[in-house]
């Protein structure tokens, strides 16, 4: 626990062999999946299903078996979108900011939290579709020519975010293959078997660890690090713009951009802490994902999370400030309404309990961070859902009030997201290195030539 | 040389050669030419071949017949019945236009005059009669939502015969059959006919032959609901059998005592008229002043300028204590004030009355000072509920004060029949239980539902042979009928009404029996025929014209022939004669004698009062009604006990809650609600719930409160039960409305309609002062960021006159039906999915005591910038150059943005296909969709609807300019919501237009926006409500 901070700590622990790094992260790809792995694959399964099954009875009946109603026309269905779009921030700014700032302890776990971002942007992608009233005509919000000459309404936001998630899904899924092309490569060098080594050979589209090889990689991937970094302010702040850009009080804000993208940040990386905190125990690569690591993203999360109630508190303030009664009804509706109960939710968990984080002996627990992060989670899901009914089931008219109860098949569908999630990220540590192996071995001890020629 | 080459050559056309070797007769070529087609090609096809082998003509041959094989058999190609096009198109039917019939509509007692819109033969839609002197062009919510019952599924469609417990399907020859030789040898024993209040002279005259055939027929009519007590005092009072009509018009003050004159009692459209003509915000100064004493929260009572909360059996106290305090106060004597009604009236004080039962005495003061000033002009309206001594001394007062001016004398309401009595059903019990009556007709009635069940009327029905019910729908008579036989809806049946002196009302069927029924009356007519094997459509029509052509005809002296006269009267539906009514206006003094206040009970009391949308329960499978919100509580689909908020909490009530009624040995558990303004220690139950057979839609549909239903015609109230226990029982029942109760408690909710400027008051006396106290120092025109859209053309509009609308609903029910708006059903109204895309909101402020209540029609406001159009993803929500906010469904795709950000709430969508979803896809039935306006899209699923201003009215109205060449106007178009406003509040038209009545109203200094601040530029004008109240402020 002494930590000299007065230099940098060496971002993996211990002196492992370049070999070791090797053996160590493409561990889990060269065995036969264990029985854990199959109860966990089993438990996600049965979620996804849960979630299938909603959809279906969904699809069939319509989006009467969700609770919506009169007043409040998105409930769980756009809270789940923002949730999802909001975790995959962490995976980007990990991977392309962080890149790009140098900060070389990203490597061990830019490339978990890469593929976290596009399993996450991947289940935010499904509730834009199925919580349209007629989903099979979801392709009219793609602007594509037609012999009606109908074209979509380029002033709604809804249309903004069709091009956001797209692009940010593309993007993030470019930036994470190209990063995954010289562990293409090593993977297709090490592997016995005839089979995996023909689809690595496709994958890793002939790379030779040649120094052209490496300059044009370090090239393309600093290029698309450059490319992904506005994702990571654009895609939250358009996505708040669903909202922002309406005229119901509580939406109408200009504090929501960067409020946004400060809370996904904050979920994102409370969601990564959360899955890396199983993968370094499960896998065995607690040298290379690392306390430090955790601890780091810890703080971010402490940062984030104060931004996030910094923002809460603006909202108030503003609302009193700017003297509109409708705006002010709002937010006291929220804090003290029928809905106060998941304000209070909201607060607590995503202002008051990452406050812990001020203490280093729980920013390096486990257990402890844990449970913090598992409330952010929880709090950030509540914060959109709190942004999102509270705000339309108590607007203009009294006479048109009314309240929002979920139904079973909503609370399916929140499930199935989860199940799709976390599917896919078993399969993911199954079949691809959560880790990029060359990433590791560059920031290894010793991989750098250094005034002291590796002599430690 | 060159002939012999030519004999050789064996071509038959030697000018024409396609190739030498033709030219010169090469044999195989000769050959090849005789076949049409080369070797091979058209061989037969057989798929053992090798099909490489195909020819062309053959594949497509092949091809196109699996092609159209394919087509047919996948095509949903089921012989779907009979289609036959006009060979011969009717005259009258000219596809997509509509026809337009007079009828009568016989919804209740009343009869309006109505106008039927008819498309290709099919009835679409009701409205008033604009020809019919008493009701003027319009109908209730009731008339607007009767269609559906002409349409509705559960219609009985064939006779039915009880053998063996079970109904069984039959033929009308054989009931008709059994049913005469029963009728025939029922000699001397009695033939019972139970009727409701019979208002056609022909059916009179119908039942009078029937006695005529068969002596020992009798007649025994009643209804739940009937101005009987009124009569009868009145009788007392002037010696006339029927309660005088009153010119609502003309009386500056009126007092209703526990009355629903504008919502339920008497003719409810001519009387709403009349009461609105005196709130023309263009004469404010003639407005009149609405007071109401009463104890439940009635319609009325919601629109009055000042209400007391007394109880039933204060009423006459209350009354006795005005006439001391105008006669000692204000020194106002009169004829009628004997010696004997001097001392009556010496035994009560205003002012005692007031302490003891907490009514604001100053506030009785105004009344008592209003009422000596108006004398003559202003009218006391004593409800039909309140007791006979109530009445009189009602009466008295109006004589006293001279307001008998006020009765219409040389008219008054008409009935063909007389109510039986309790005492006369109880005889007919009697008589059924020990077998003197082999047969009971049930004239389309329904007793067993609504005669008292201390009658045990229906266990007497058990003991009769022959028991015959004529219903449109199953019932609870008609489960205990051995015949049951199907009757025509008013729409396809014909007939005359007389309600008013003079005034004769015809119906006309304006569509085929769409089943096997037949009406009612030309049921009982076939069976005194001569041959009921000759049965036919015109049976009824003929008796009803010759009944004309001998008593009506003479007396109107006619210049035209019989035939001619009928068809013109047809055509306008209506009829007047110079009939004149005498009305006797010499009070006896002697009905004083009868008055005696009794003691008051220190228990609760109950007021059993009229269904506003279900009647004595006759539309309880009207699901447009069941599901149109209560004018003050907005409850759907459920009755309730309304109790005051006080009481509630004495009892421990919370809404929902259940609660037992205990009356003598009598109970009911039925579910409370605490509805502000109700008097402490009273409830309020409204009938025509809770029926046990009715068809699927009235399923679980509120609680029978028939056990109460008491002494019909005697001098106490049959509809006011004193001394009852009420106590809260265990479990609850969620009675769910379209508005939430109001709590008053919540200081962060109340009065935020007043708050917001939603609703914007003031009073007359404000108005006169300054007529621009509404907008003075306000700023009307925020900035825009962008030009505006000039519409230099037309553009429509929108004003709601906010005095005149009083809240009844039945502009929602007359857009139900325009714009076919589906059912959703109560679980669905429980979530917050009505799809009414007009609503009348109701708030609530002041105390739950005494509230205020402020009543607004909401509907789609058409925001020249509306919030709703530019977050539409999809651009499926437009604005037309004539500046309406149009839905384009076909590009809709559900993401429901548009509702979320409008600030009115006004969108509706269709969350699941609803039709399919109510009682078992009961309106997605064939029938159903025949009721369908063709000239508006059914929505499915998943789409957003809203109001369009009945786009399809303007679109009609807009081609008939263009085929006349004319320009259009905005008094050509007329919406559904405002044809059917019975007090005219709802105008609409161009506000382009400066020449027209509208833009008065459109720009009157009254008007405002709802939330003008959003600027966001609405087109409904609102113009405020003054209150007539005595004070400056509100």
């Amino acid at each position: 626990m002494n930590i000299d901070y007065s230099q940098e700590l060496p971002v993996i622990e211990g002196r492992i062999t370049l070999a070791d790094i090797d053996r160590l992260i493409a561990k889990p790809l060269d065995e036969k999946p264990d029985r854990k792995f199959f109860i966990a694959l089993s438990i996600t399964l049965t979620l996804l299903l849960i979630g299938a099954i909603s959809v279906t009875y969904l699809f069939f009946n319509g989006t009467g078996v969700w609770g919506l109603n009169q007043p409040v026309g998105w409930a769980f269905d756009i809270t789940n979108f923002v949730f999802w779009v909001g975790i995959g921030h962490a995976g980007t700014l990990i991977s392309a900011v962080l890149y790009l700032l140098r900060q070389k302890w990203r490597t061990g776990i830019a490339r978990f939290a890469e593929a976290m971002t596009i399993f996450a942007v991947m289940c935010a992608g499904i509730f834009p579709i199925i919580h349209t009233g007629r989903p099979w005509l979801a392709g009219y919000l793609t602007p594509y020519p037609n012999q009606h000459g109908l074209w979509v309404n380029f002033t709604s936001p809804l249309v903004w975010d069709v091009f956001a998630v797209s692009t940010y899904f593309t993007v993030s899924l470019v930036f994470w293959y190209v990063g995954l092309i010289p562990d293409f490569g090593v993977l297709r060098d090490r592997t016995a078997s005839k089979l995996k080594k023909v689809i690595y050979s496709v994958f890793s589209l002939g790379w030779r660890n040649s120094h052209r090889n490496w300059q044009h990689y370090e090239k393309a991937y600093m290029l698309l690090a450059g490319f992904a970094t506005p994702l990571v302010l654009s895609v939250h702040t358009i996505v708040s713009f669903d909202f922002a850009v309406s005229i119901i009080p509580g939406w109408h804000t200009t504090i929501f951009p960067p409020y946004f993208v400060a809370g996904a940040i904050f979920s994102g990386f409370a969601m990564v802490v959360t899955v890396l905190i199983f993968v370094r125990k499960v896998f065995d690569l607690q040298e290379i994902i690392t306390l430090n690591h955790l601890e780091k993203m810890n703080k971010i999360i402490l940062v984030t999370g104060s931004m996030v109630g910094y923002a809460y508190g603006m909202e108030f303030f503003i609302a009193w400030y700017s003297g509109n009664p409708f705006e002010q009804f709002v937010f006291i509706n929220r804090a003290f309404g029928p809905y106060a109960w998941a304000y209070w939710i909201m607060v607590s968990c995503n202002v008051i309990i990452p406050q812990l984080f001020w203490f280093k002996k729980i920013r390096r627990t486990i257990p402890a961070m844990l449970v913090i992060v598992i409330f952010v989670n929880v709090g950030m899901w509540f914060e959109r859902f709190v942004i999102t009914v509270t705000s339309l089931h108590r607007d203009f008219l009294p006479s048109s009030w009314g309240y929002f109860i979920p139904t079973i098949v909503d609370i399916g569908t929140l499930i199935g997201s989860f199940g799709l999630f976390f599917t896919l990220v078993l399969l993911f540590t199954k079949t691809l290195p959560v880790v990029a192996m060359s990433e590791i071995k560059a920031v290894a001890e010793g991989a750098q030539p250094s005034h002291h020629g590796g002599d430690h | 040389m060159a002939d012999q080459n030519f004999s050789q050559n064996q071509n038959p056309d030697p000018n024409y050669w396609r190739s030498f070797e033709e030219l010169y007769s090469d044999k195989k070529t000769l050959e090849a030419k005789k076949h049409e087609f080369a070797e091979g090609v058209t061989d037969d096809f057989s798929v053992d071949k090798n099909l490489s082998g195909l020819s062309r003509r053959k594949f497509i041959a092949l091809l196109s017949a699996s092609a159209a094989l394919a087509g047919a058999g996948c095509s949903d190609y089921r012989d779907k019945g009979e289609i036959i096009p006009y060979n011969v198109k009717p005259e009258e039917v000219n596809p997509g236009r509509p026809d337009y019939y007079a009828s009568t509509c016989n919804g209740c007692v009343q009869n309006c005059g109505i106008l039927v819109k008819t498309r290709e033969g099919r009835p679409i839609k009701i409205d008033g009669n604009p020809d019919h002197p008493i009701n003027s062009g319009k109908v209730c919510a009731k008339g607007e939502a009767s269609i559906l019952n002409l349409y509705d599924p559960s219609r009985l469609q064939f006779p039915l015969v009880k053998s063996g417990g079970i109904f069984e399907k039959t033929n009308w020859e054989n009931v008709d059959s059994k049913i005469k030789s029963s009728l025939d040898t029922a000699s001397g024993s009695e033939i019972a006919i139970l009727t409701h209040r019979v208002n056609s002279p022909t059916t009179k005259r119908l039942l009078e032959d029937f006695k005529v055939k068969y002596p020992s027929a009798k007649i025994y009519s009643y209804d739940v609901f009937h101005n009987g007590i009124k009569n009868s005092a009145w009788k007392k009072c002037y010696g006339a059998d029927i309660f005088p009509l009153i010119k609502w018009d003309e009386a500056n003050i009126i007092l209703s005592l526990e009355g629903d004159f504008l919502g339920v009692e008497g003719n409810v459209v001519e009387q709403t008229r009349l009461f609105a003509n005196r709130k023309d915000v263009n004469n404010v100064k003639s407005f009149n002043r609405l007071y109401a004493a009463e104890a439940n929260l009635s319609l009325t009572g919601m629109n009055a300028d000042y209400r007391f909360r007394v109880l039933p059996d204060q009423q006459l106290t209350f009354v006795l204590s005005l006439l001391n305090e105008l006669t000692s106060k204000h020194n106002i004597s009169s004829a009628s004030l004997d010696a004997n009604a001097n001392n009556l009236i010496l035994g009560f004080s205003l002012i005692d009355f007031a302490s003891k039962h907490g009514v604001d005495y100053k506030k009785l003061s105004l009344l008592v000072n209003d009422l000596a000033a108006n004398r003559g002009s202003a009218i006391v309206y004593g409800g039909r509920a309140l007791d006979e001594q109530t009445q009189i001394a009602v009466n008295l007062l109006n004589e006293v004060l001279g307001n008998t001016k006020l009765y219409h004398a040389d008219q008054t309401d008409v009935s063909h029949s007389v109510y039986t009595s309790l005492d006369e059903f109880k005889t007919l019990v009697d008589s059924m239980n020990t077998g003197k009556v082999k047969t009971v007709i049930h004239f389309d009635t329904n007793p067993v539902y609504h005669l008292p069940k201390d009658l045990q009327y229906e266990k007497g029905l058990t003991k009769v042979s022959n028991v015959v019910t004529l219903s449109e729908f199953e019932n609870e008579t008609a489960f205990a009928s051995g015949y049951v036989l199907p009757i025509n809806h008013t729409l396809e049946s014909w007939n005359d009404y007389n309600v008013r002196t003079g005034v004769y009302s015809l119906q006309q069927p304006v569509i085929a029996p769409i089943y096997k029924t037949r009406q009612k009356e030309a049921i009982l007519l076939n069976w005194i025929s001569a041959n009921p094997k000759n049965y036919s459509e015109k049976l009824y029509l003929d008796y009803l014209k010759s009944n004309w052509q001998q008593n009506i005809f003479p007396i109107l002296s006619s210049p035209f022939t019989f035939e001619k006269f009928w068809v013109g009267a047809l055509h306008d539906g209506v009829i007047t004669t110079k009939e004149k009514a005498d009305l006797n206006l010499s009070f006896s003094t002697a009905s004083l004698s009868e008055v005696k206040p009794s003691k008051e009970t220190s228990n609760f009391t109950i007021l059993l009062a009229e269904s506003y949308r279900l009647g004595d329960g006759r539309f309880s499978n009207n699901g447009w009604l069941q599901e149109l919100p209560h004018p003050v509580s907005k409850v759907t689909w459920d009755n309730y006990a309304a109790i005051s908020e006080k009481s509630a909490k004495t009892l421990g009530i919370k809404n929902n809650d259940l609660v037992e009624i205990k009356y003598e040995n009598k109970k009911v558990t039925i579910p409370a609600i605490l509805q502000p303004g109700v008097a402490d220690n009273f409830i309020a139950i409204e009938t025509g719930f809770g029926r046990k057979y009715s068809g699927i839609i009235a399923e679980e549909a509120g609680v029978n409160i028939q056990p109460f239903y008491a002494a019909l015609g005697s001098g106490n109230s049959p509809w006011i039960l004193t001394n009852v226990s009420v106590s809260k029982v265990d479990g609850s029942h969620k009675v769910v409305s379209t508005q939430d109760h109001q709590n008053f408690d919540d200081t962060l909710t109340k009065d935020a309609h007043l708050k917001r400027d939603i609703i914007q008051e003031g009073t007359v006396i404000q108005f006169l002062k300054n007529p621009d106290f509404l907008h003075k120092g306000k700023e009307h025109h925020a900035p825009n960021m962008y030009d505006d859209f000039a519409y230099n053309d037309v553009k429509w509009g929108m004003s709601i006159d906010l005095n005149r609308c009083i809240g009844c609903g039945n502009c929602v029910a007359s857009c139900n039906v325009e714009n076919n708006i589906p059912v959703v059903g109560k679980e669905q109204v429980e979530k917050g999915r009505e799809m009414m895309w007009l609503r009348i909101d109701r708030y609530y402020s002041g105390t739950p005591e005494e509230p205020k209540v402020a009543v607004q029609p909401m509907l789609c406001q058409h925001c020249d910038q509306a919030p709703c159009e530019n977050v539409c993803p999809v651009a499926a929500t437009q604005h037309s150059p004539d500046g309406l906010n149009q839905m384009v469904y076909n590009r809709c795709v559900g993401t429901r943005y548009c509702s979320n950000n409008c600030p009115y709430k006004v969108r509706r969508f269709n969350f699941l296909n609803f039709r399919d979803y109510v009682a078992n896809g009961h309106y997605q039935e064939d029938s159903v969709s025949l009721m369908h306006n063709p000239e508006v899209t059914v929505r499915s699923r998943g789409v957003m609807e809203k109001c369009s201003f009945c786009i399809q009215r303007i679109m009609d109205a807009r081609s008939e300019a263009i085929s006349k060449n004319q320009p259009l106007k905005g008094s050509d178009v007329q919406t559904a919501c405002q044809v059917s406003c019975g007090t005219n509040a709802i105008k609409f038209g161009n506000i382009n237009d400066k020449k027209e009545e509208f833009y008065q109203y459109r720009n009157h200094k009254l008007g405002y926006y709802v939330l003008e601040e959003l600027n966001i530029r609405p087109n409904v004008t609102y113009l405020a409500k003054l209150r007539n109240t005595h004070s400056e402020e509100v």
